[in-house]
């Protein structure tokens, strides 16, 4: 084997006259072209994920959400809960910022890997972090809606239309529906997020295992 | 300073870009990917190129810029359409020069190559190139005992795809 693998060798020496030449220009256009690098895509997907959930506040169903949740009492909850949120985002931006400056392509191929790897796990932290204040938000709704005394009150350019409900009926309807709702959106939301990076650092993974294998 | 910069850069990479077009080679199937492939490199040579102080050859300094991107921060592109024998095309192998059975020998070796994973690859690459254990294991990030063992296998692997 060892002797077919110098053949290859020596073939593969020879073989550079045959590889093609680019020219000065043709190498100068594309210093100046974008990268698609996997580190690339992993700040855009990381951006997308700290910019995307802040924007659900700016529709005008939010808007009308904060009258919903003062009229069943819990916003000042709801206040608490944003502000250890923004903090916690703070936080993890901080942590992505560094993490992303300290991968270099010099490195050797091992800790390269790693280092993207740990960079992907800050935000996959966030991504948990969020997700689960989302259903934090959406399980004080539900106890906000079981706790209030006259729901119909939360709704109240509706007030007429709900006075053929029972306050019963509209409470579980309403419980239903936010629980409902937000699991979809958790779960939703938590797919899209574990698929994309899967496709993404599915080679990078695999390599890397190799590479670790390889110690044990 | 940075137009002289960029024209020390493009002149260097220029007279060293064997090394590149071999990497695309080895991890590329057909021309277009070839092409994805060096662009890429050469914009990860450029953005760290300021960090690079002479301290090493250039040429040294290009094999882990290269192989770093053929093996991590490459994406495939979506287009792998299968062309024709691509590699016939980059290593013309000349009939004249071989007798028949080193030629078919050969032909089977490139194809077995491709068939090794990117890791895998990486090691015969630097192997083919005459790069020592101590390279190879300072390149992957690895031991210089575990580059051996590593490499061990992969003959024994190319024996299995050779001799299926």
């Amino acid at each position: 084997m060892t002797d077919e693998l110098d053949l290859l060798k020596r073939d593969w020496q020879k073989n550079e006259a045959n590889l093609p030449k680019l020219s000065y220009s043709e190498i100068h256009k594309m210093i100046w072209k974008k990268s698609s690098s996997i580190v690339k895509w992993i700040l855009i997907i990381s951006i997308l994920e700290f910019v995307l959930p802040q924007l659900l506040y700016l529709l005008p169903p939010m808007k009308d959400g904060i009258a919903f949740y003062e009229n069943i009492g819990i916003s000042k909850y709801l206040l608490v809960a944003s502000i250890i949120s923004y903090v916690v985002a703070i936080y993890f931006i901080f942590q992505f910022y560094k993490r992303f400056k300290e991968i270099s392509v010099l490195e050797d191929a091992r800790n390269l890997m790693k280092k993207i790897i740990k960079t992907r796990r800050t935000v996959k932290h966030w991504i948990i972090f969020s997700l689960s204040s989302i259903m934090v938000t959406i399980i004080i709704m539900v106890i906000g809606v079981f706790l209030s005394d006259n729901i119909a009150d939360a709704f109240p350019h509706l007030r007429e239309g709900l006075q053929n409900i029972s306050p019963e009926k509209l409470r579980l309807t309403l419980m239903l529906s936010i629980g409902g709702f937000g699991s979809f959106l958790v779960l939703f939301m938590g797919g899209v997020y574990f698929l994309l990076y899967g496709l993404l650092l599915r080679k990078l993974k695999k390599n890397y295992r190799e590479l670790k294998q390889l110690e044990i | 300073m940075n137009k002289e910069l960029e024209h020390k850069f493009v002149t260097e990479l220029q007279d060293n870009q064997n090394i590149v077009h071999k990497v695309c080679t080895l991890y590329t199937n057909d021309k277009d990917s070839h092409k994805d492939l060096f662009q890429e490199i050469t914009i990860q040579l450029w953005k760290a190129y300021p960090k690079f102080r002479g301290e090493a050859k250039f040429s040294t300094w290009m094999y882990r810029v290269a192989l770093n991107t053929a093996i991590t921060l490459y994406r495939k592109s979506k287009r792998r359409i299968a062309t024709q024998d691509y590699e016939s095309v980059i290593f013309k192998i000349k009939a004249d020069e071989y007798d028949e059975t080193e030629e078919q020998q050969l032909k089977l070796m490139y194809k077995a190559v491709r068939q090794l994973g990117d890791i895998d690859k990486a090691l015969v690459f630097m192997y083919l190139e005459d790069k020592n254990y101590t390279e190879i294991a300072e390149t992957l990030g690895i031991t210089e005992v575990n580059a051996r063992v590593k490499m061990n296998r992969i003959k024994t692997k190319l024996r299995t795809i050779l001799n299926p």
